[in-house]
């Protein structure tokens, strides 16, 4: 399975009320080009992601929260499924696109190329819902339903490694993380009625 | 032995703080120095109490609830400072965050324990660089007000802030008694 064939599939299901944050890598580049909205904080952070998306899950537990994680990014903060292991927030999907290489910096191996199962490590975290997915069928079904069966989840997609797809500059990731905050903090305000940042207090 | 119900009044005050400073997600690694403030919110209904492994979980934690527009506190002793540097200083230089921290100050004057220097040794350098700002709060009537003031001051500065506890505002050690 590549990458960009996973991010289709999860564009296909993914609606404007959802909220995400996404790890840096090239999935940056391919989100960009299917995200519905600006529901997305791109989160310039590995090992970040899922953590972020744990703080939207407890706070917006009616909104459904996936993090779109990578192998590079789970492996530098493995307490994390600790973490979710005990929370269990039923309105958080991970999703970790592992393709067993650092892709930006040429490809050398991340552990799971070895020996590493992320899957069954945040299974034995007390995550629900572990699942490694090896080909499109099986992320689709396994990703929509975890989307929607009121529990956490836990998908692996195993991805083929060096598949990037070849994105012209125009089309890539233009903003850089504080334009993206305060995107994503707009929406949000939006989508729940709230304020976050009002900026200037006058008195 | 099982510590006992009632709260410390330090601890009475800052669980009442940040219930007045609307905050609703509390993260924490827990130790001894603020032994009080992570048993309260525990038990605390009101609060969504995250305890996690390690610091470095605890800024993308705060970060996903102030992105949720609600609030939330890092709790730790200042230890817990260096684990988390990394992501402290890739969500404010990067995203400019607003995050609350408070953290114990282990090594304060009269530290008996040999592996408890270097946390006052570092902290301070440490939030230095980051440009973090930072008080020490060692009077109980300086706990409210300087929760309060920690969030206009972080919202309003996109950056995080830091409260050092001390004096009146942790556990005090057995050894330090009298």
């Amino acid at each position: 399975m590549q990458r960009i064939e996973a991010i289709k599939a999860m564009a296909a299901v993914i609606t404007k009320d959802d909220l995400l944050t996404t790890s840096i890598g090239q999935t940056w580049d391919d989100w960009w080009n299917h995200k519905p909205a600006d529901n997305t904080f791109f989160t310039g952070i590995l090992g970040s992601v899922s953590t972020t998306a744990l703080g939207l899950a407890v706070s917006l537990p009616h909104r459904r929260i996936v993090a779109i994680e990578s192998d590079g990014s789970v492996l530098l903060n493995t307490g994390v499924m600790c973490t979710l292991g005990k929370e269990r927030p039923p309105n958080l999907t991970v999703v970790v696109m592992d393709n067993g290489i650092y892709e930006n910096i040429g490809g050398p191996p991340t552990h799971t190329s070895a020996h590493t199962d992320l899957a069954k490590m945040a299974e034995g975290a007390g995550c629900v819902n572990c699942i490694t997915a090896r080909d499109i069928a099986d992320f689709d079904r396994h990703f929509r339903r975890m989307l929607d069966d009121g529990e956490m989840g836990y998908l692996v997609a195993k991805i083929e490694p060096f598949a990037r797809h070849p994105w012209e500059w125009k089309d890539r990731k233009a903003t850089d993380g504080i334009e993206d905050k305060y995107r994503f903090l707009r929406y949000v305000e939006k989508l729940e009625g709230v304020v976050i940042h009002p900026g200037a207090v006058q008195n | 032995m099982q510590p006992s119900n009632e709260l410390p009044k330090y601890a009475q005050l800052f669980i009442e703080g940040l219930k007045e400073a609307g905050v609703s997600v509390v993260c924490a690694v827990p130790e001894s120095l603020l032994a009080g403030v992570y048993r309260g919110c525990a038990r605390d209904n009101s609060l969504r109490y995250i305890p996690v492994t390690n610091e470095a979980e605890l800024p993308g934690i705060c970060a996903g609830t102030y992105l949720a527009g609600k609030k939330a506190i890092m709790v730790m002793e200042n230890s817990g400072l260096r684990q988390a540097c990394e992501p402290i200083a890739r969500f404010s230089f990067c995203h400019a965050m607003p995050m609350v921290m408070a953290m114990s100050f282990r090594g304060e004057w009269g530290e008996r324990n040999w592996w408890g220097h270097n946390h006052a040794q570092t902290m301070e350098p440490i939030l230095n660089a980051l440009r973090i700002p930072f008080r020490f709060i060692a009077r109980l009537d300086e706990i409210k007000p300087a929760i309060k003031k920690a969030y206009y001051h972080s919202d309003s500065s996109n950056w995080p802030v830091a409260m050092v506890f001390t004096g009146e505002c942790v556990e005090v050690p057995a050894y330090a008694k009298n």
